[in-house]
């Protein structure tokens, strides 16, 4: 539950009454303070004038593309950003999350998972660049300062490719990761599309960190749009 | 249309009588002129009347009656005017030179006029040819479909052939009769294997060609820029001439490629009635998806907000996430039911019932079960204190009005209101809805009653402020159900200035009314 002193502001921008109707008694109820928005342009007005500390937006709008919405509020605003959307589409999720939204909620949901992914997003987002943790999750300890991962105390070995890619899911904090941002910034732009070497790899650390690599419980599998990493 | 002129093999068509009757002519009138001289003037060269005339038979008539002309000339003006007269003993040397040249010119003007008339013959002829490829050049590229450009084919080969015609195309690798003129063409078992052969071997042939020569018919494949398009015969009896054959030729060529262009546009079409069927699948699928999830997630959502949040909810919203449980739950199954109601009436599962109806009880019905979504709007009724009843499903009548209605409801402003009346003219009862809403522009008025049309302007999503139901399936329902009880439905709008939106249902009357008319009902205002 939230300190009194400052709630946060969270903007939800959707144009069903409906989805305001529950998600603003929810968002308030679970100590936030909600700002509503029916279409996009009243959203990225909202965006600009109220500086909210986290925006959830539906892809399907009246006014603009979701995916446009997005866009043109990262010109300008650099707070978690989460998707919800009736559309089940893979591509959409996966233009939008590369287009810069943190996570995403697929319509309809239970509104604990959806305040769950707001919680990661915002958590995450100070610490993006900054100071080096340990990372605890189940019997795994990540040090990312000392580029150094012990199971049940005991150092397992990976290869700097496999370190890269663990490191960039741990930091994602329990976000999903595109497979094209985790190919990117582990094997480089000219390997973006190259999903099958992302199979391999997570397969080989599953391999080395799961106590079951079969039923993953800390890197699990998005289906279809990338990797999260679930910690303690 | 231009008739290719047949053209004759007549470089001696003057050969004909009229040309040595002038002759003739032409050799007595030289013989009465220089009669004439001679009485009246002496030394007057009289050869050079004859020589005039024989030039003048060359020119007009050609070669023969030139020649014919000479040879009377010849005999002629020596028999009456050379020394010695009458009689045709030539008296001087001299006169055998004049009479070789009266021969000389007879045949050198005549072969060279009649050359100049060939010659002018054939340009006239190659004009008409010109003229009768352009004439079906154009038809063919004004004829839309295939069948239509092998009628065309059919009717400009046969004209310029002077002979009947058919064009046959293949389906598959089986040829059959296309189009034929003039009139009918029966294809004999020859004929047919002819055709086939032109087609599979890509020659010419049947009567006139090398292969299969039973055949009545010449038949050539038509070849077009990417293949054969088909085969045109033409009957070999009455036609001939080379000049027809280069004619006849060059529009077959035209001809195929006409074929070819109406296969590809044929093709087109069917390319976009696919790419049509695919858009209103992935409207289908959109909609399904947004349309269901969206109550869904309300009811899911509201329901783990009271779950999580029991404690800290304040009663009123509590009480507004349990009502808004309800009316989500509800906008399903009016979804479902649309959905079913589709599903029903494009499978043709849908069964009508008949029933003698007073059409006033079915919309007292459809009012009542819309008045809970009312709000501020009214129902104005007009219905008429008689009514003749109709003959229909009173309850798909009841859905189709509801539908309408809803439709009316969701696009109308808060407090403006709907108007619904009825009334009858001789042979029909016409129930009438209208909204005071924003309307619908004309260009659109026709497509109101398709189906998913709201999708593909989702900037109406936001008129009915989410009241708005479903998937834009109401009015096509509507129309579905009023046609299969054999009614009519139609849209007019603007009715008020540039707003509002008018549905009239026409519902035939029942023939022979069973009951008196009742008469129970007076106006009323909801």
């Amino acid at each position: 539950m939230a300190v009194s002193a400052h709630r946060p502001r969270i903007l939800v921008i959707d144009d069903e009454p409906q989805i305001h109707r529950f998600l603003g008694p929810a968002l308030e109820a679970a100590g936030y303070e909600p700002l509503r928005a029916d279409t996009g342009t009243a959203g990225l007005a909202a965006i600009a004038h109220r500086a909210p500390e986290a925006v959830i937006l539906d892809l399907g709008l009246p006014d603009m593309d979701g995916r446009e919405a997005l866009v043109r509020a990262r010109a300008f605003y650099d707070g978690p950003v989460v998707i919800l959307s009736a559309r089940d589409r893979e591509i959409e999720k996966i233009e939008a999350l590369d287009a810069g939204a943190d996570d995403y909620v697929e319509k309809p949901f239970h509104v604990g998972e959806m305040l769950a992914r707001l919680r990661v997003a915002m958590r995450h987002r100070p610490h993006r660049e900054g100071v080096a943790t340990v990372v605890a999750a189940g019997e795994l300890r990540i040090d990312l300062a000392m580029r150094l991962v012990k199971r049940c105390g005991e150092m397992v070995r990976l290869s700097p490719r496999e370190y890269e890619l663990l490191a960039r899911l741990v930091e994602g904090g329990g976000k999903v990761l595109t497979h094209r941002q985790l190919l990117t910034s582990v094997w480089g732009p000219a390997n973006a599309g190259d999903v099958q070497y992302l199979r391999v790899f997570v397969g080989h650390l599953r391999q080395k960190l799961e106590p079951d690599p079969a039923a993953p419980r800390h890197i699990t599998t998005e289906p279809g749009v990338g990797y999260r990493f679930i910690g303690d | 249309m231009a008739q290719p002129e047949r053209l004759r093999s007549d470089r001696d068509s003057s050969g004909n009588g009229a040309g040595y009757v002038g002759a003739l002519l032409l050799v007595v009138a030289a013989n009465v002129i220089s009669a004439i001289l001679d009485r009246y003037s002496t030394g007057a060269d009289l050869a050079m009347i004859f020589l005039a005339g024989v030039l003048v038979c060359g020119v007009a008539w050609g070669l023969r009656p030139a020649l014919a002309g000479a040879l009377g000339s010849v005999l002629s003006y020596n028999f009456f005017f050379l020394a010695p007269r009458f009689g045709f003993r030539i008296g001087h040397a001299a006169d055998v030179l004049t009479f070789a040249i009266f021969i000389a010119v007879a045949a050198a003007t005549g072969w060279l006029s009649g050359r100049v008339r060939d010659q002018a013959r054939l340009s006239s002829h190659r004009a008409s040819a010109l003229t009768a490829l352009l004439a079906a050049s154009r038809r063919l590229s004004a004829a839309a479909t295939q069948e239509e450009t092998a009628q065309v084919l059919a009717e400009q080969v046969s004209a310029a052939a002077g002979a009947r015609a058919v064009v046959m195309l293949a389906n598959g690798h089986r040829l059959r009769v296309s189009a034929s003129a003039p009139g009918e063409a029966l294809l004999t078992d020859a004929d047919m294997i002819a055709a086939q052969f032109a087609w599979d071997k890509q020659v010419a042939s049947g009567g006139g060609a090398g292969a299969q020569p039973a055949a009545r018919f010449t038949f050539r494949p038509l070849i077009g820029v990417r293949g054969r398009a088909g085969v045109a015969g033409v009957e070999v009896d009455s036609w001939a001439g080379a000049d027809d054959e280069r004619l006849v030729l060059a529009m077959l060529d035209q001809g195929a490629v006409a074929l070819e262009r109406a296969e590809l546009a044929a093709a087109m079409v069917e390319n976009e009635a696919l790419l049509r069927s695919d858009k209103l699948r992935g409207a289908l699928m959109n909609s399904i998806s947004h349309d269901l999830r969206t109550p869904l997630s309300t009811v899911l959502g509201s329901a783990t907000t009271l779950i999580d949040y029991d404690e800290t909810l304040k009663p009123e919203i509590r009480a507004d996430l349990l009502v808004s449980i309800r009316e989500e739950a509800e906008r399903l199954n009016r979804y479902v039911g649309d959905l079913l109601d589709m599903t029903r009436l494009e499978g043709g599962a849908l069964k009508t019932r008949s029933e003698t109806t007073d059409v006033r009880d079915v919309l007292a019905g459809a009012i009542r079960r819309v008045e809970r979504r009312l709000e501020a709007r009214i129902i104005v009724r007009d219905f008429p204190e008689e009514l003749s009843p109709v003959q229909t499903d009173p309850g798909l009548l009841e859905q189709a009005a509801v539908n309408i209605l809803e439709n009316a409801i969701a696009y109308s402003p808060d407090g403006l209101p709907v108007d619904v009346a009825v009334y009858e003219d001789r042979r029909s009862v016409v129930i009438s809805i209208e909204d005071e809403g924003r309307g619908v522009a004309r260009t659109d008025i026709e497509r109101i009653f398709e189906k998913f049309r709201r999708l593909e302007e989702p900037s109406d999503r936001t008129i009915g402020g989410g009241r708005n139901n479903g998937a834009g399936l109401g009015l096509s329902i509507a129309k579905g159900f009023v046609e299969a009880m054999g009614g009519r439905i139609a849209a007019a709008s603007p009715i008020h200035g540039d707003h509002g939106t008018r549905i009239l249902i026409s519902l035939p009357k029942a023939p022979e009314p069973p009951h008196p008319t009742i008469s129970d009902y007076g106006r009323v205002g909801a």
